[in-house]
């Protein structure tokens, strides 16, 4: 049996109750998004005609976030329920969510997903083992983002289609944005030249990717300091790789990037915005970033 | 059972690509619980234990996983009426978990 129109709206106003959305909001559509980027996407697209559910907590990572049984049910209730797909949180896969208004917004490019390393272990009687992973920050690529953002445009106006006519003029509007990020991150790439870059975490294959970047990664927390292990592990990386630019995905304590800078590297914070920034949005924060990494390189 | 199957092909697209998790899956079936648990691949865990946890993440039950990497138990739905999470290990080593909302209970209970 379906969910019921009463039950499903019963669900939702107690969820957006509790993000002090107005009285009336639930009235409208509501598109509940796995990360930022889709939510800002949906945010775009609905342009004030459509509810955005994002609950992923602002301290959490949405990429291992774990959903209380509120958070699935008030996803379950939404009108599109919008994945990044490519491995991008697991909570999709703990809960059942109802296909009819699911949308894989990467479905749509799954050639061009990037495997990551695979790691061989063993543990228990089941002998060696392999997990082979998927790079999931699609949307550093933004060729990638713009083909979400339509993916999720197209479901939207499935079901919302009295709103069809405004998503697509929006979803245009967005896609023009994206198309200026992409010119932008292009023009990034082409000052990089051959230079090498480190990040503090594996979460920027498909930026590397997309604009010719020589990217490599460590594998920092991004709240805690670096251990002096890791330290020694990145100056094994800076020796290997001959890196001369290091890129934080959050802003690190002054001890650490002055330490950066002792080991001859010119640091830049680069948020992937895998969630929601407290302040700026995708598009003026993604704008910033570029701008911070052109200048950090043409000045080398 | 279309229905089941719905929910089953999206987990399988949703699913990430490592080699040999723990998927854990339950539903309700008239008036019983049914935790049903396989590597991704394909293997049964031979050992372990499922938690049911209610809506305030308070332990109301544990159970050892059958032969067959089930569990069944039934359901109690003055407990269950704000949910369920249930919480499965196995002896090698591997966890997952599944929620069941309130309207996946009810749907279970009036099949």
């Amino acid at each position: 049996m379906p969910l019921s129109t009463f039950s499903r709206r019963a669900t939702l106003g107690l969820m957006l109750s509790t993000v002090a959305m107005p009285v009336l909001a639930q009235e409208r559509p509501v598109v509940a998004a796995a990360n930022y980027p889709l939510a800002y996407f949906a945010e775009r697209l609905g342009g004030g005609a459509a509810d955005v559910l994002f609950p992923v907590p602002a301290d959490a990572d949405p990429s291992f976030w774990r959903p209380g049984i509120a958070d699935i049910a008030a996803i379950q209730s939404a009108d599109v329920i919008a994945l990044n797909g490519a491995g991008f949180a697991t909570w999709p896969t703990k809960a059942s969510l109802p296909r009819s208004r699911t949308v894989n917004t990467s479905a749509g490019f799954s050639e061009r997903l990037i495997k990551t390393d695979t790691v061989t272990h063993s543990h228990g009687d089941g002998g060696q083992h392999s997990h082979t992973d998927t790079a999931s920050y699609t949307w550093l690529d933004f060729t990638l983002a713009s083909e979400q953002a339509g993916t999720l445009a197209d479901a939207m106006m499935r079901q919302m289609p009295d709103q069809a006519d405004a998503i697509a003029a929006n979803r245009d509007a967005l896609l023009g944005d994206l198309a200026g990020l992409n010119t932008h991150a292009a023009t990034v790439g082409a000052t990089a030249g051959s230079t090498a870059i480190i990040t503090s975490h594996p979460r920027y294959q498909y930026f590397g990717a997309a604009y010719g970047l020589d990217i490599s990664a460590v594998d920092w927390d991004a709240n805690e300091d670096p251990s002096a292990a890791q330290w020694a592990a990145l100056e094994d990386t800076i020796a290997a790789t001959g890196a001369a630019v290091f890129i934080w995905e959050a802003e690190p304590a002054t001890a650490s990037r002055e330490r950066m800078a002792t080991l001859g590297l010119t640091d830049v914070v680069f948020p992937p915005l895998a969630n929601r920034p407290a302040e700026g949005d995708f598009l003026t924060l993604m704008e910033t970033s570029l701008q911070q990494l052109e200048a950090v390189l043409r000045d080398r | 059972m279309r229905r089941l199957l719905a929910i089953a092909t999206v987990v399988a697209f949703a699913s990430t690509a490592q080699a040999h998790q723990l998927n854990v899956f339950a539903f309700v079936q008239d008036g019983t619980v049914i935790v049903e648990t396989k590597f991704s691949s394909g293997k049964i865990p031979v050992s372990g234990e499922a938690r049911v946890l209610d809506a305030n993440s308070e332990v109301i039950l544990t159970l050892p996983l059958e032969e067959d990497g089930t569990v069944r138990f039934p359901l109690d739905l003055e407990v269950a009426s704000g949910g369920m999470t249930i919480e499965v290990t196995t002896g090698e080593g591997h966890d997952d978990y599944w929620i069941l909302t309130p309207e996946d209970i009810a749907n279970g209970s009036e099949s």
